[in-house]
């Protein structure tokens, strides 16, 4: 920790690699990084006809791919057509996961691994693959790791896909000491959505959830992605920081 | 192989009267009865979802396989038949 403090600015990231970008939270990601000038690349196990029409509507700017994210080969050919289209990644979302709603004795052993390697492991390995190109070519960028609320509150229901969560928050903050201000690396940890993986809570909690939201209504994407783009694009001093996005439910 | 493995299996089912009487079981170690109507309320009985979990764990003891299932299917069980019928479908899967 004591080595010389590097006091470049960090520059807005220009090519922003988004995974699991084709719905939800990632789709809208995808689509106000595109209304802001962003360069963006963007992979899913399915391309939907939404990520399919941004493509067509700006060719120069988008690049989509059908891509699992736990496919490390997949996703490294992946990046180098990126590169290729779009110029080098300067910017990566760590935004594909998948959910879970089981109780943890009741949870088959392979699920457990899945959601392990999906939303903990694959993220890690994509990271890595990206930060090694940054830093061979000298950039500096951001990191934006999309996490949750199950980071840091319990959930019932939600045992792995918690301890991924939380994971990744604990990667976040040895990332940007690790980083060592080339990059910033922060979290953004939402509150449940009304839709999507929040299907993994029934109406019964997610009524009790918004009762107990001071803002009164539970996190919708749209609301998610300024704070994702000002991670990426603002000149900010934020590094290391999981900044949860829940309308004080959890406080 | 496979059919091999499907027939133990179904060797190995409960009933649904056993199940009845494991569910009994959970209940009776709670100082608790369990009605004889399929229609009784858990919320009425204080059959709650670890008891449940607890029940799902006996039958696998019984029967040697494990019983894995989303928590949606859970949320729907409001009465006595439905923990039984959940379980019945669950073991044939």
């Amino acid at each position: 920790m004591s080595e010389p403090v590097d006091t470049q600015l960090v520059p807005p990231s220009s090519v922003v690699l988004v995974s699991g970008g084709s719905r939800g939270l990632g789709l809208a990601i995808v689509t106000d990084l595109l209304d802001a000038g962003v360069r963006v690349a963007a992979f899913a196990r399915t391309i939907t006809p939404e990520l399919e029409k941004l493509a067509a509507e700006h060719p120069d700017r988008v690049h989509v791919g059908s891509v699992d994210v736990t496919d490390l080969r997949a996703a490294q050919s992946f990046v180098r057509e990126v590169e290729q289209r779009l110029g080098p990644i300067d910017g990566i979302v760590n935004n594909a996961a998948m959910g879970q709603d089981s109780l943890h004795a009741h949870t088959a052993t392979d699920d457990i691994a899945r959601i392990i390697e999906t939303n903990l492991t694959a993220p890690l390995q994509l990271t890595r693959l990206v930060i090694r190109r940054m830093l061979a070519k000298g950039l500096r960028g951001r990191i934006v790791n999309i996490t949750s609320i199950c980071g840091q509150r319990g959930f019932p229901g939600l045992v792995a896909y918690s301890a991924t969560k939380g994971g990744m928050d604990a990667a976040t903050r040895s990332l940007a000491r690790e980083l060592g201000g080339r990059m910033l690396v922060n979290s953004v940890a939402p509150g449940f959505f009304a839709s999507e993986m929040s299907a993994v809570l029934g109406p019964t909690q997610l009524d009790q959830i918004v009762r107990r939201t001071p803002t009164g209504h539970l996190t919708e994407p749209v609301e998610v992605t300024p704070v994702v783009r000002m991670l990426l694009r603002e000149h900010t001093n934020i590094n290391g920081q999981v900044i949860v996005v829940d309308g004080a439910a959890a406080i | 192989m496979h059919s091999l493995g499907c027939r133990l299996r179904r060797m190995n089912e409960l009933s649904r009267a056993q199940i009845r009487d494991l569910m009994a079981q959970v209940l009776k170690n709670q100082d608790k009865e369990l009605p004889a109507d399929d229609a009784a309320q858990l919320r009425e009985i204080g059959f709650r979802s670890l008891d449940f979990s607890e029940l799902a764990l006996r039958v696998e003891d019984e029967t040697g396989e494990e019983l894995n299932f989303d928590a949606p299917g859970l949320r729907r069980i409001a009465t006595v038949g439905d923990v039984l019928d959940f379980l019945v479908e669950l073991q044939h899967q």
